[in-house]
């Protein structure tokens, strides 16, 4: 992860923002009664746009794929979990709204994990 | 009715067209945040330099001073914004509008070549990367500062849904830079991931 106090901040409240956002579209757009294979179909790709419509306005202050990355993989995850959980039985709003925000911080944390593993130094 | 655009006649109006608001896209977040990464790379600055597309110049104030460096872009909308930074560099930048596939300059013209987040852009890269193989001297080195592909899940399909919308407007996503840099006859000599395996310096060297 970047060890930059202000690119670590960031880059979690804009994953957490995304995450309840996406948690909170999913919460409107599914409800009980959906299949619960579509509702995750639908909401994937639809979390990541709003991941991308979140990171054009605030994630671009903190870099480029640096923050793109992040932004779309929380709201694919955030939504398409928020979505199965919705068709599935139907939640209240504050639960969507958290469901959303423990899924943007999960995948901050992965994102941080998985940066740790893959960058540095390979020589030939 | 006009003839078909060429790949490079596409890519040049692509850049024209973002250059008025290139820097507001960049500037902001991206350059801030690789800063540390491009200085340490450009500090390897010494000799005679090539530096391709210099786009608006936001690589500049990275830049050692005191460098003579002969600088290119295909699009002259890029470099006509780039201009104050190119005054304001204490040392030399000459900078002229040029496809990379069609440098006049002779063969071995170059003790090192600089590209910054510019072969996500160039159409045939590997043909590009040959043209600066061609330039360089024999030992000469080539440093780069590039976002690529991903080689793991779930980053290098994500690369290739982004690279679908991102080529409409600008640069691909998903290219394996490093791949083709050994296709264009470099030898690797280092590759420093910065982000995951997507943003990377790579260090190669033309054989003596």
């Amino acid at each position: 992860m970047d060890h930059r106090l202000y690119y670590v901040v960031g880059d979690f409240l804009v994953s957490l923002l995304i995450g309840v956002v996406a948690g909170l579209v999913a919460w409107a757009i599914v409800g009980p009664g959906w299949n619960m294979w579509a509702a995750m179909a639908l909401m994937m790709p639809l979390g990541m746009v709003i991941g991308m419509l979140i990171y054009f306005p605030l994630g671009s202050r903190l870099g480029a794929m640096e923050a793109m990355i992040p932004s779309m993989y929380t709201g694919m995850w955030a939504g398409m979990v928020v979505g199965m959980m919705e068709a599935m039985m139907p939640l209240p709003l504050h639960h969507a709204a958290e469901m959303g925000a423990a899924c943007g911080v999960a995948e901050i944390i992965f994102i941080w994990l998985a940066n740790s593993i893959l960058r540095g130094v390979t020589k030939a | 009715m006009s003839a078909a655009l060429t790949p490079a006649e596409i890519t040049r109006a692509k850049w024209d067209k973002l250059a008025p608001r290139f820097d507001s896209m960049a500037s902001l977040g991206a350059e801030k945040r690789w800063k540390p990464f491009k200085t340490k790379l450009f500090s390897h600055m010494q000799g005679k330099i090539l530096f391709l597309a210099l786009g608006t110049g936001l690589d500049i104030p990275f830049f050692p001073k005191g460098q003579q460096i002969t600088a290119i872009d295909i699009s002259p909308k890029m470099l006509e914004e780039a201009q104050d930074r190119i005054a304001a560099y204490d040392g030399t930048i000459s900078a002229e509008v040029m496809d990379v596939h069609e440098m006049p300059y002779a063969e071995g013209t170059f003790d090192q070549v600089f590209t910054s987040c510019t072969f996500c852009s160039v159409p045939d890269p590997v043909a590009g990367l040959k043209a600066l193989h061609r330039v360089l001297k024999p030992g000469g080195q080539l440093f780069m500062f590039e976002h690529t592909g991903s080689n793991h899940y779930p980053f290098r399909q994500m690369m290739d849904f982004m690279t679908i919308l991102s080529e409409k407007v600008g640069p691909s996503m998903n290219r394996d830079t490093v791949s083709n840099v050994k296709a264009a006859g470099f030898e690797i000599v280092e590759v420093e991931n910065v982000f995951l395996d997507v943003v990377k310096t790579i260090k190669a060297v033309k054989a003596g």
